[in-house]
């Protein structure tokens, strides 16, 4: 898969009969097999962004190309067979009445289930989901609810995966953990994520290209070529980039 | 242990109210014909068991309660799905419902009488009245209630409107259209009296209103004491099957 391109993509939403533009015009390529991070303050239009390149929204104008093509129907972006997009929200979002295995093969056929039993039996044990596989949501913590949800967007082997602010409600050593489990997931599968925060340490530990969006535009584009096993944020790149970020978004 | 001390207070209850009841006529504070004894009570009800006939009024009531009981959860069933699946057919009918739920279905039985006759149509009708709006209301809530977050997740995985009903909205409506049953049963057990008004010769209605013309205030209460625990039975035994159903999923007011 070969990426996201974004055209000129407008967006804005009625509220008490005003219109409200959120997103004035944002041009934005998303390459292939990477991790793109747009960081920005609240209502910048982040969400909103994340949305419209997952098909969750129609937008005003403008063009969002996978693989170099229009979408066809964007509501249903992700029918396609070669154009798998999964979405991980700020909330997990399980279905209660369904045990943790429920949830995270709902994205799948009865077949694709048959099929991806291995795979799936994987990612439980990556997602430390073990022996909780009978486990309802609610008789789960936090930071597992999050992991299911995590793991349901993988079971469904995504070619690109949407992130909105997934790891906002975990604590800092769970946070942690799920972010060193994201990246090793994404370098065992190739797939390309779109990752929405507002946390700058994670935006620098995460991306292969930092967004920095403000007032509904791409403001700055950094990219960041540190390998992401080990990247250390006190690193004096680390520390002028993030200076940049901060320059950047307090402006 | 736990069980004994869940128990023990529900029979202390009943105790305290048969004790009273006992007193009240012991003292002969009333006439035994406004309030016979429980004694009395309990030596008719064992001859109406020894007869039969008490069994042959339980059994008919119950296969009323359960025809118009199944029959309204599918109209409300329909009803409440059409207005899940296609949100513009609300309008047609949501008026005509909500005219129809305020009114008792006793004032209906003069036309059902003319429209069906005396015989068992009218009856179930009555309790399709009684029970269909009790479950429609309760499905219109779990169906329109669905998270659209959830409903979301649907669309995520490019599921289309069926699927997305079948996998999402159907098992999230399940706890309430579950409950709207409960409650729509416990409305049919309430509606037989009115039912069993219209010229029966059998069931429980007609038991107590039989004896009610033959001032036979014992056979009265007898029936009534029938007709509650039938009620309590049917409930329990749904309560039952719904708890193995739902298992631990969530807290479902069960129990």
């Amino acid at each position: 898969m070969a990426g996201i391109k974004i055209i000129d993509l407008k967006k804005s939403f009625q509220v008490e009969k005003k219109s409200l533009p959120v997103l004035t015009g944002v041009n934005l390529s998303l390459p292939g097999q990477q991790i793109t991070v747009i960081l920005g303050r609240s209502g910048c239009g982040k969400t909103t962004l994340l949305r419209l390149a997952g098909g969750l929204e129609t937008p005003d104008s403008g063009q969002i190309l996978y693989d170099d093509t229009e979408a066809a129907d964007p509501g249903h972006a992700s029918c396609g067979p070669s154009r798998r997009m999964a979405f991980v929200f700020q909330e997990p979002r399980l279905m209660p009445w369904l045990t943790v295995e429920g949830n995270i093969g709902f994205g799948l056929s009865r077949k694709e289930k048959k099929d991806s039993r291995e795979h799936i039996r994987k990612i439980i044990l990556a997602a430390g989901l073990e022996g909780f596989e009978k486990a309802y949501p609610s008789q789960l913590s936090g930071g597992m609810k999050q992991r299911t949800a995590l793991a349901r967007a993988l079971a469904f082997r995504p070619s690109f995966i949407m992130m909105d602010e997934p790891f906002a409600a975990l604590d800092y050593f769970t946070r942690e953990q799920m972010q060193q489990e994201l990246l090793r997931v994404q370098e065992a599968e190739h797939c390309s994520i779109l990752f929405v925060t507002h946390s700058i340490d994670e935006a620098l530990l995460l991306a292969d290209q930092i967004v920095i969006l403000k007032q509904g535009t791409v403001k700055a584009l950094y990219p960041v070529t540190a390998p992401k096993q080990d990247r250390n944020l006190l690193d004096p790149e680390f520390i002028s980039l993030k200076k940049n970020l901060l320059r950047d978004l307090d402006q | 242990m736990k069980h004994l001390q869940r128990t023990l207070p529900a029979f202390a209850g009943i105790l305290l109210f048969l004790a009273v009841w006992y007193g009240v006529c012991r003292m002969e504070l009333v006439n035994p014909y406004v309030l016979p004894s429980p004694q009395k009570v309990l030596d008719t009800f064992l001859q109406m068991c020894a007869s039969g006939e008490i069994f042959q009024d339980i059994s008919i009531s119950l296969i009323r309660v359960l025809k118009g009981f199944s029959i309204a959860f599918v109209l409300a069933f329909l009803l409440g799905m059409m207005r899940a699946v296609f949100p513009a057919s609300g309008p047609y009918f949501e008026y005509l419902v909500q005219f129809f739920r305020s009114v008792p279905p006793l004032s209906m039985i003069p036309l059902l009488i003319l429209w069906c006759g005396i015989g068992e149509t009218t009856k179930v009708i009555i309790i399709v009245l009684a029970s269909f709006f009790p479950m429609y209301l309760n499905i219109v809530k779990g169906f329109t209630g669905c998270d659209p977050k959830l409903l979301e997740v649907g669309d995520m995985f490019g599921y289309g409107k069926r699927e997305k009903f079948l996998k999402i909205a159907l098992p999230y409506a399940s706890a309430d259209i579950l409950v709207g049953m409960r409650v729509g049963l416990g409305y049919s057990w309430r509606a037989i009296i009115g039912a069993e008004m219209v010229a029966a010769s059998t069931g429980l209605g007609h038991l107590i209103l039989f004896a009610q013309q033959m001032s036979r205030t014992d056979k009265v209460i007898a029936g009534i004491f029938v007709i509650g625990a039938a009620g309590c039975i049917t409930d329990r035994v749904f309560g039952l099957i719904i708890g193995k159903l739902l298992k631990g999923r969530y807290e479902n007011g069960w129990n």
